[in-house]
């Protein structure tokens, strides 16, 4: 299945042909990333549909693990690699052609192999190397839109994130000192012996932090309101909608594979109840859209990371039906607020000018503060009775906080819903014509998942065994295969 | 001097070295103001991650892990750590003239270096671009100059409108 590493190669090898190819013709610069990321995308549909829902690997440079880096593609993995390249491809930006245009280009493309990469990788120093080459290409995207403003954003943003990647590599070396392979597999292995001591959680915990950066985890997420603010509307719904996720994934196998203990769930229960209050209490004071999906994007990833916290498939279950939800949701509302991006009191009665776009962020906060029908609700549901399906103070500590807070998250979703519908005499909303139709689609996928929920859960049940599946892990990577 | 040490000691004072390496980088990024000393910061604490990561792979009783036509006799040293931490030290440099390359540009446009006044004056200017006043002084001073000093004044304005 050496396919496999295509997915990852090709964006890298095209991201370096864009220069060339606009000398040869602009047309041809500008079509040239969305065909390559067209082509990954069905590359990616293609293995997924040949594997037939059974996990794959390739062996990269015929090198077998644990010598060589092996590529582990279960459902989940192949899930978010496709998302990779399809978010990129519907949130790829509108630049004019020329220098500036082929340059964003060549970064979307990096971000895209380094971000499948991400998704797909079975070696934690490999992990590190496409985290690293993801941040690098995301700070070039932030700082794109070439204001004063988006520079100083990402310099606090790089400063934040080398210190994370500084940890993420302390904490990789505690783990190599400890077993001697990064090989996730053989970690796995290892891992339950040699790894439940106090050092072994202090690995965790670098590792945690380090990859959290990305993920908005609590302590190292200062760079989040003023990179959304000031980076491009799609870059900031392409970070916090696909990056943050994948950032997550590792996480989740790291937990799964390695680090299958109680402390290391408190840990991310109480930094992730931290991340959700503190996010949504700053989202509700926030004045303009910008910074308040930023800071209510923090709160559900802080929701996200309770989720991992609770043991079992049933929290698998929940951590990927909040991530889901987050994940469709977020770029949608990135995207609306492209179209509102100034202070909140300016949007006084902008929907009724807009009623469409207002529609949708109707739609959209009511499915993120878990309105019944809509799938926010049984995301919110699921988590609430894993977290009581727990014993003891923090768990239910955890469940009080986030009724709470969600209290909170109505509050100021509901009061700019109202305020989008207000009759004024004057409307100062600013209007620019962003366009609604990648919003739409957004919408439309959030009402058509609903009859399908049912099937939806059975899905995500069947992945969260698989995920679930160590043995099968270490045998595929490990045992023959190709 | 060094070489008087036996390997267990010499191990600890290795990994000592690169604990403090990554104890005044931690030190550095929190109390230092001046962008360039950040970014200087962010260097040494990865010189002491990749000093950990290679001593982890090291051992005493072995030679240079290096192939040329029989294989030594003896074992040699883990040379996995060595690879990634070259490969570290790669993307540690490229991410460095990267934030040396925004920080020229945050000067030009912002004439400070200082990176709590740069706050300061980053939160106000993603206020203005969103067209809200800036916060009010309901926390004190929301200003950490000094009375009397001159204003930085960002040419943001001026690069706004494309």
């Amino acid at each position: 299945m050496n396919a496999l590493a295509l997915p990852v190669v090709l964006p890298f090898l095209a991201a370096f042909l864009v220069r060339p190819a606009s000398q040869v013709s602009t047309t041809l610069a500008r079509w040239f990333g969305p065909l390559v990321l067209l082509l990954c995308a069905g590359l990616l549909i293609d293995i997924a549909l040949s594997a037939n829902g059974q996990p794959v690997s390739a062996h990269l440079g015929g090198f077998a693990p644990p010598t060589g880096i092996v590529f582990y593609a279960d459902s989940l993995a192949l899930l978010f690699a496709l998302a990779v390249p399809l978010f990129a491809l519907l949130l790829w930006p509108r630049e004019a052609a020329g220098e500036k245009g082929d340059r964003v280009g060549a970064l979307m493309l990096l971000l895209v192999g380094s971000g499948t990469g991400m998704a797909l990788s079975g070696d934690l120093f490999n992990l590190y190397v496409f985290y690293e080459l993801l941040a690098v290409a995301s700070f070039g995207l932030i700082s794109s839109s070439a204001t004063p403003r988006a520079y100083a954003a990402t310099l606090r943003y790089l400063l934040i994130s080398g210190f994370g990647s500084v940890l993420a590599l302390v904490g990789i070396a505690l783990i190599y000192a400890q077993t001697g392979t990064l090989n996730l597999a053989q970690l796995a292995e290892f891992g339950p012996e040699k790894l439940s001591n106090p050092l072994g959680l202090a690995a965790f915990a670098c590792l945690l932090i380090g990859f959290g950066v990305k993920a908005e985890l609590f302590p190292v997420n200062a760079w989040v309101a003023e990179v959304y603010a000031t980076a491009p509307k799609r870059i900031s719904a392409l970070l916090a909608g696909v990056v943050s996720k994948l950032a997550i994934l590792v996480l989740l196998r790291v937990l799964l594979l390695m680090f299958d203990a109680p402390e290391a769930r408190q840990m991310l229960l109480v930094l992730g109840l931290i991340g959700l209050a503190s996010g949504e209490l700053a989202a509700w004071r926030a004045r303009d859209l910008p910074r308040m999906l930023a800071f209510s994007s923090i709160g559900q990833l802080g929701l996200l990371f309770m989720a991992m916290s609770i043991p079992g498939e049933w929290g698998l279950i929940a951590a990927l039906a909040v991530a889901l939800h987050h994940l469709v949701l977020k770029p949608a509302l990135f995207l609306l607020a492209e179209r509102w991006s100034g202070s909140l009191a300016d949007l006084a009665g902008a929907g009724r000018r807009a009623p469409l776009a207002a529609g949708l962020f109707t739609l959209f906060a009511l499915s993120l503060v878990g309105v019944p029908p809509l799938p926010g609700f049984w995301a919110k549901l699921v988590l609430l009775l894993g977290l009581a399906a727990q014993d003891g103070a923090l768990a239910q500590t955890a469940i009080a906080g986030v009724l709470l807070i969600t209290v909170v998250e109505a509050h100021y979703l509901f009061r700019l819903v109202g305020l989008l519908f207000t009759k004024t005499e004057h409307s100062a909303a600013p209007h620019r014509g962003g366009d609604l139709a990648l919003a739409s689609l957004f919408g439309v996928l959030l009402l058509a998942s609903m009859p399908l929920l049912p099937a939806l859960a059975d899905g995500l049940a069947w992945m969260a065994g698989q995920v679930a599946d160590v043995g099968a892990y270490q045998a595929l990577t490990l045992g023959g295969a190709q | 001097m060094i070489m008087n040490l036996n390997p267990p000691d010499l191990i600890t004072l290795l990994v000592a070295g690169g604990v403090g390496l990554i104890a005044i980088g931690a030190v550095g990024l929190a109390v230092s103001r001046h962008l360039l000393r950040l970014v200087l910061a962010l260097g040494l604490a990865e010189a002491g991650a990749n000093l950990l990561l290679v001593v982890a792979g090291y051992r005493w009783d072995a030679v240079a892990p290096i192939l040329a036509g029989a294989a030594p006799a003896g074992a040699m040293v883990d040379p996995v750590p060595q690879a990634m931490v070259l490969t570290a030290i790669v993307i540690g440099v490229g991410v460095q003239a990267l934030a040396v390359a925004l920080l020229i540009r945050v000067k030009e446009a912002y004439g400070t270096l200082d990176i709590r006044e740069l706050k300061v004056l980053l939160e106000r200017d993603i206020s203005a671009a969103a067209g809200l006043a800036p916060p009010c002084s309901a926390h004190g001073p929301d200003y950490p100059h000094p009375p009397g000093a001159a204003l930085p004044v960002p040419l943001a304005t001026s690069k706004e409108s494309a």
